[in-house]
This record gives C-alpha cells, sequence and structure tokens, in this order.
C-alpha cells in the first residue's frame, strides 16, 4: 500500500518539470532548515558564531567565513541558515493555520449559500478591508515577548479572508455543475460531495492560497522585524536584510549580507509558485496534453 | 417497487432582481403523473425558459418547489424517510443534458459507474462489479475497453452520453427522467440514443420523461405529449393527434418551426420572438385548458 502510494507520488513528480524543479528547491530550504543547528554548530566549531563578537566585525567573504561577518562580528552564513529555518517555520505556520480555517470557510459559505453565506462573506469582507499592519504592530506592542507561534497566529488572522473569498467564489461555481447534481441524485452526502467532488478541482487554488499566505507570513514577519516588534530572541531573513541596509553593507564589501536572503526570499517564491502550477497541471487532465496517457 | 410519480400542483418561483414583484415563476401550477406500468415514454416540449428543465429538477428533488408538491407513490419525496428515499433515488434517475459537464474532469470516466455500483450495492465484489459495468456499457452498445480507464475528455459527447446510458441501465430505475439528453448529439448519435431510450422501455420496462425542445425527436419517440410554455402545461395527449391536430396556437407554431431537410420545403416566413409573446397574451386563454392530467 505504502509502496503504491509512493510510486504514484513518484510518478506525478516525474510528469512535470516544474513541479520536479520546484519541490527540489524547497526540499533544499527544508532540509537546511531542518539541519541548521547541526551546520550552526560545525560553523562554530564548539561556540556560538551567532553571538555578538564571535569574530572580527566586517570580514569579508573568504574560505573562514563564506559569507564573511556582521557589523557584530556574526557569522553571516550561520545567521543567513538560522534565519531561513524561522522564516520558513512562521510562513508553514501562518500557512496552514490560514489556508484551514480559509478552505473551511469558503466551503461552508459557498456550498450552504443563503444566510449562512450571507454572515461568513460580511465577515470576511470585514477582515479584508481591516488595514492589517498597522493592527499587527499594535497587537505586538501589546503582547510583550511574543513567540513565533503566535505571530503566527496573528498574521494568520488577516490572512485567511484572501483565501476564503477566492476559493468561497470557485465553490459557487462548481456546486451548480451537472456533476454535483450527479452525485446527489447518487445519494452522496454534502461532507462527501464536498471532499470528493469539489476539492480535488479546487486543489490549485488552495495551493495558491497556502503560497501567498505563507509568503504573506513570512514578508510581514520582515515588516515587524524593521520596527522592532518581532518575536524575542530569533532573527529571520527580513532583519538580516534590515541590519544590511542600515549598516550600509553593501559599501563595505559585505554584499552577501544583503544579496543572499533576498536570493533565498526569491528562490522560496518561485519555488511555491513552480509547485503550485505543477500540481495544477498533474491535477487537471484537461492541461496534461491531448494524448493523455 | 412503488409505480407512480405524481406531481401536483408544483410552482417553483426564484428570487430575480428588476423584476415587477421581485420573483420569476419558471414553473406554474404543473400537475401531471408517471406511471411504471405500463412502461410508457412522455415528452415534454417547450423553448427555451419555458420552465422543463426545472420541472427535471424538482422531479429529481434536485430543487424543492415553492409551492405544491412531487409524489412518489403517494408520498412528498422532501419528506420521506431514510428506506423510502434509498427506493426514490434507486427507482428516478436522470440523464442530463450536457455531456461535458457531467463528468467530473478529475476523475476517470469508470468512477461514475462505479459509484452507482457502490452506493446502490449493484454487487458485493469487485469481479461481479466489472462484470455488472461490462455488461451494461454493451447495452448501450460501447466497447468497455473503448471507454474504462479514460478521462471524460478523451471521449465523445456520444460517448459519454451512453455512459450516463450503461448507469441508468445498471441501475433499472422504474423512471428516467431525460433532461434534453439528445440536444447536444449530432443526428446519427441522437437516433442511436433514442433508439437506446426505446430499447429500454420494452426489455426493462423503464418510463421516460424526456424532455426537450425538438418536436422531431418527440414524433420519433411516439407515446405522450405534453408541451409546456411559460411555465404552463398547454397542451397534452398522444403525440400522433398533438401533432396532426394541435389545439394550442403555441403548439402549432412549434410545429410550423420544424425544419425540413428538402429543398423545396425552405422556411417561407420568419418567426418574428416577440410574435411568440403576443400569442401568449391574447390566445393563451381561448385554448382549451387541458384539465385533467392524461396518463
Amino acid at each position: 500500500m505504502t509502496m503504491r502510494i509512493l510510486t504514484a507520488v513518484l510518478r506525478t513528480i516525474r510528469n512535470s518539470r516544474r513541479l520536479a524543479i520546484g519541490l527540489l528547491i524547497l526540499g533544499v530550504m527544508v532540509l537546511l532548515a531542518l539541519f541548521s543547528p547541526l551546520i550552526v554548530n560545525a560553523i562554530g566549531g564548539g561556540k556560538d558564531p551567532i553571538e555578538v563578537a564571535a569574530y572580527e566585525k566586517w570580514l569579508v567573504p573568504g574560505p573562514g567565513h563564506l559569507l564573511g561577518t556582521d557589523q557584530f562580528g556574526r557569522d553571516v552564513f550561520a545567521m543567513v541558515v538560522k534565519a531561513l529555518s524561522v522564516s520558513l517555520q512562521i510562513g508553514a505556520i501562518a500557512g496552514i493555520i490560514s489556508t484551514v480555517v480559509g478552505v473551511i470557510v469558503a466551503f461552508v459559505a459557498g456550498y450552504k449559500g443563503g444566510w449562512i453565506d450571507g454572515i461568513l462573506s460580511t465577515f470576511t469582507g470585514i477582515l479584508l478591508v481591516i488595514p492589517t499592519f498597522p493592527l499587527l504592530i499594535a497587537l505586538s506592542a501589546y503582547a510583550k515577548n511574543v513567540t513565533l507561534f503566535q505571530v503566527g497566529v496573528m498574521i494568520s488572522i488577516f490572512a485567511w479572508p484572501f483565501a476564503a473569498k477566492t476559493i468561497r467564489s470557485q465553490v459557487l461555481s462548481l456546486r451548480t455543475r451537472p456533476y454535483v447534481d450527479l452525485a446527489r441524485v447518487s445519494k452522496a452526502r454534502d461532507l462527501e460531495i464536498i471532499v470528493t467532488e469539489l476539492l480535488p478541482n479546487l486543489l490549485p487554488f488552495i495551493g495558491v492560497g497556502f503560497a501567498s499566505s505563507a509568503l504573506g507570513a513570512i514578508f510581514g514577519l520582515v515588516g515587524l522585524e524593521v520596527i522592532g516588534l518581532g518575536p524575542g530572541g530569533v532573527v529571520d531573513l527580513g532583519q538580516i536584510i534590515f541590519n544590511a541596509i542600515t549598516t550600509g553593507a553593501l559599501t563595505l564589501g559585505a554584499w552577501p549580507m544583503f544579496v543572499v536572503p533576498i536570493v533565498l526570499l526569491t528562490l522560496l517564491f518561485a519555488a511555491l509558485n513552480m509547485v503550485n502550477i505543477g500540481l495544477e497541471e498533474v491535477y487537471n487532465p484537461r492541461l496534461r496534453g491531448v494524448a493523455g496517457e | 417497487m412503488k409505480s407512480e410519480l405524481e406531481l401536483r400542483g408544483v410552482q417553483q418561483r426564484f428570487h430575480a432582481r428588476g423584476v415587477a414583484d421581485g420573483y420569476i415563476t419558471a414553473v406554474d401550477d404543473v400537475s401531471f403523473s408517471l406511471a411504471a406500468s405500463p412502461p410508457q415514454i412522455v415528452s415534454l416540449v417547450g423553448q427555451s425558459g419555458s420552465g422543463k428543465s426545472t420541472i427535471a429538477r424538482n422531479v429529481l428533488g434536485l430543487q424543492k418547489p415553492t409551492a405544491g408538491s412531487v409524489l412518489y407513490g403517494g408520498k412528498d419525496i422532501f419528506k420521506l424517510n431514510r428506506a423510502e428515499y434509498d427506493e426514490y433515488r434507486r427507482d428516478v434517475q436522470p440523464v442530463f443534458q450536457d455531456p461535458y459537464a457531467i463528468f467530473n474532469p478529475f476523475y476517470r470516466v469508470d468512477r461514475v459507474l462505479w459509484k452507482a455500483v457502490k452506493k446502490f450495492k449493484l454487487a458485493s465484489t469487485r469481479e461481479a462489479g466489472l462484470t455488472l459495468i461490462e455488461e451494461s456499457l454493451r447495452a448501450v452498445r460501447l466497447e468497455p475497453e473503448n471507454v474504462l480507464g479514460r478521462y471524460p475528455h478523451q471521449l465523445s459527447g456520444g460517448q459519454r452520453q451512453r455512459i450516463m446510458l450503461a448507469r441508468v441501465h445498471m441501475l433499472r430505475p422504474s423512471f428516467i427522467i431525460a433532461d434534453e439528453p439528445v440536444s447536444m448529439l449530432d443526428a446519427q448519435v441522437r437516433k442511436h440514443f433514442l433508439d437506446i431510450l426505446l430499447d429500454f422501455q420494452t426489455e426493462h420496462g423503464m418510463t421516460t420523461l424526456f424532455i426537450t425542445h425538438d418536436l422531431s425527436t418527440v414524433y420519433y419517440l411516439g407515446g405522450e405529449v405534453m408541451v409546456i410554455t411559460k411555465g404552463q402545461i398547454v397542451e397534452r395527449g398522444p403525440v400522433s393527434t398533438v401533432m396532426h391536430e394541435p389545439s394550442h396556437p403555441y403548439t402549432k407554431l412549434l410545429l410550423d418551426s420544424i425544419p425540413q431537410p428538402d429543398p423545396d420545403q425552405r422556411w417561407t416566413s420568419r418567426i418574428a420572438v416577440d410574435e411568440l409573446d403576443d400569442l401568449e397574451e391574447t390566445d393563451a386563454q381561448a385554448a382549451p385548458a387541458p384539465e385533467a392530467p392524461i396518463l
């Protein structure tokens, strides 16, 4: 059984080059993040390379320090690896929470319709027009010493309506399809219709919802870090960029501090999108080309 | 099996903006009944927007009428208990209009048939189920190896519509509600499809409510016919009578609108669309209102 699922997954990946590349990039990043404590240890060689004044400050990239050191003498490579793990975590937390909430609200509203849809849509609409960032600032300032998870939850509160709105409109259009009627005359229940008839056709939208919430959260955290309201004691990719800008790292030859986090964020963005497009190709047989198999 | 399907004063209104009273009445006080024995074909004919598809949705239990009731075996289909509901579902099955949209593009076409096998417990083992599916596919003149394992977009419209017939063949309902099943098929496939429906009537004793806008297919099928316009049934009777001695002006108009495959019999006059509307207002009362349901 496990083997069958595994071979099915492998075949799916082989069918789409985009999906393969996207998953590869994402996989490498997740591996880097998972092994970040080991990598940081290896770089430090016994002591903490991210400690203030661990090394001399503003060392240029070289064999000892692949990406040089920053204004406090911290190893930039170690910082980037650790920050990547933080950024991926916040993306995963906020992405999962807001996708799950968004999908549930969208399906209940879109499928049930009537006054339930009215209430849920109004609520979603209200959350959509609230200016998110000022509120996040207020919330962070109010809740001192917030953890990474709490920030994730706070960002999700304002991220799920986007997913809910797009998916709801799709549910509205899909639920009137004849195949839904056919399922109903075949004695399928509402939940069964939602899960087996509607959900598979909405996977690309759900995927996009997840990717945009995750990216929104990652960039949201960047914004909070910039004004010093991020979760205590962690360094994310945004903070490194912010440090690079405020200290003028580029003029001091410490270009990796600026370039590497941006390249990583861009790669992350590209990888998530490639996975999305790839999944859509795989799950929508019509895009697979005329011959099919 | 309970052997009667009856519509009693069914009315269906929809909310609409920009209309005088805020409602559009799609079906207006429609009553008729269908009997399972003897098996028969009853056609419901009307133009687009006359309410015929809404009636199909009412009969199939997909849309609850705003007034009146749909009775199956004498009971309202929206108030059936579990066992009665199961029986009704099994006994009243549709063939829909659009052979493209009826399949979920996500799945292979087999799923529709397997779902019927599983939901209605037609077979206890996989082998028995497959035998049943292959048998039904052959009954609608499809080669199982040509269609099984395919995706909907890899099959033609006629093949897809016949898969729906195979599904009906497996379930053996007493009633088939066929909502414009041939409107998207070409002439040759259409005849093929109608022949299968006639076979179902004679061989398996299925009664068909055949909804269409096309009088030539009605003529081919024979049986009884009801003419519906603006949500009301204005004429009913055996096909030969209605076709040769139409009593309602709308029926006459419909008959005049059948194109003839004969170059010497081209349409000489044009039918303006507002002519249709005028007809309704002036002549609707003049026509004898058919009171008692036929059948």
